[in-house]
């Protein structure tokens, strides 16, 4: 979408660019950046172990949501991140895709666990997928086998950092900016 | 012991030792399992090894009455089929279907005769004595990306 034509790139109300330092476009894109950053609703797509660690994540102890990191409905549709967390083969890849692909436009990719990252245990098989960036691309990594619940904590804090700054890869569209 | 119907019933066409009986025609394979599946209610496994040039194959067959174990082996050249029993032991179907994907083995008169682990269009059948994992299949997505 253009939206260069949609919102102008001055208000024509006097007064209102004083109250804003920085001009309208820079604003309207650090208040989207902080509210994606501080809504994170994101897709579990759990085929081992790193699974479990992601259930533990979203549980009390080491509490999600008050990141804005709600585990509410695993549906793609409403999802802003993914998180790939087991072992990907060759068969899986494409249903993963397909979810990916499901997800709306801003949508950010968290590779949890050697398997995602490398290909892991099985990094010379047959049938393991050695890294999902080979197929998608991967905003930010958690290393382990199965990492820590308290290091998907850490990462969505890196996550939104970068949103933050507008670093993300963003999908197929490139880093999202108006 | 039912064993012994079997030395009545076939004589040297099998070779009976212990519980293990070894098939000297693949051609009998279908009326050995018929008959065992008078006395034999359910398919353990079917267990395929590769021994170049042959592959044997071993169908192990069990009752819930006194878990007795019953283990059929039969040889055959890796290039040749072999009958399915899919017809006789319902659950044979998705054993042949992986026997079939991992290591190629066509099975006659089988209904459903696809892979079952691997991706449709996937090169080759990796549990062969002579598939190399190459550098290619280990990158082998099956995905046309660009990104």
């Amino acid at each position: 979408m253009k939206v260069d034509d949609a919102v102008p790139n001055e208000f024509s109300y006097p007064g209102l660019g004083e109250i804003f330092i920085t001009n309208t476009r820079k604003f309207i894109n650090k208040v989207l950046s902080w509210g994606r950053a501080n809504s994170l609703w994101p897709l579990t797509f759990g085929t081992s172990c790193c699974a479990i660690e992601m259930m533990v994540y979203g549980a009390t102890k080491v509490d999600a949501d008050r990141l804005g990191n709600l585990f509410i409905g695993d549906s793609p549709r409403q999802a802003d991140m993914i998180f790939v967390s087991g072992t990907i083969t060759k068969k899986m890849a494409r249903r993963l895709l397909t979810v990916y692909q499901q997800m709306p436009a801003p949508k950010y990719v968290v590779a949890v666990g050697a398997c995602n990252i490398s290909g892991g245990l099985f990094w010379d098989s047959y049938n393991v997928i050695d890294g999902i960036d080979r197929i998608m691309p991967v905003d930010v990594y958690i290393p382990g086998c199965p990492p820590r619940p308290e290091q998907f904590l850490d990462a969505v804090k890196v996550l939104q950092k970068l949103i933050n700054e507008n670093k993300t890869r963003g999908g197929v569209y490139g880093p999202r900016e108006i | 012991m039912d064993l012994e119907r079997f030395r009545e019933r076939f004589g040297d066409k099998v070779k009976i030792d212990k519980n293990i009986l070894t098939l000297a025609d693949k051609k009998d394979l279908i009326r050995v399992v018929k008959f065992v599946s008078k006395y034999f209610d359910v398919l353990y496994m079917l267990i395929v090894v590769h021994r170049p040039p042959k592959f044997e194959l071993n169908y192990i067959f069990s009752r819930y009455q006194d878990q007795e174990i019953i283990q059929i082996k039969v040889e055959i050249s890796d290039k040749e089929n072999i009958a399915s029993i899919s017809n006789i032991f319902k659950s044979a179907e998705w054993e042949e279907r992986e026997a079939y994907d991992m290591f190629g083995i066509v099975f006659r008169d089988h209904p459903d005769l696809r892979r079952i682990l691997l991706p449709e269009d996937w090169p080759g059948h990796p549990m062969r004595k002579d598939f190399v994992v190459t550098e290619e299949i280990k990158h082998w997505t099956g995905l046309d990306l660009k990104f």
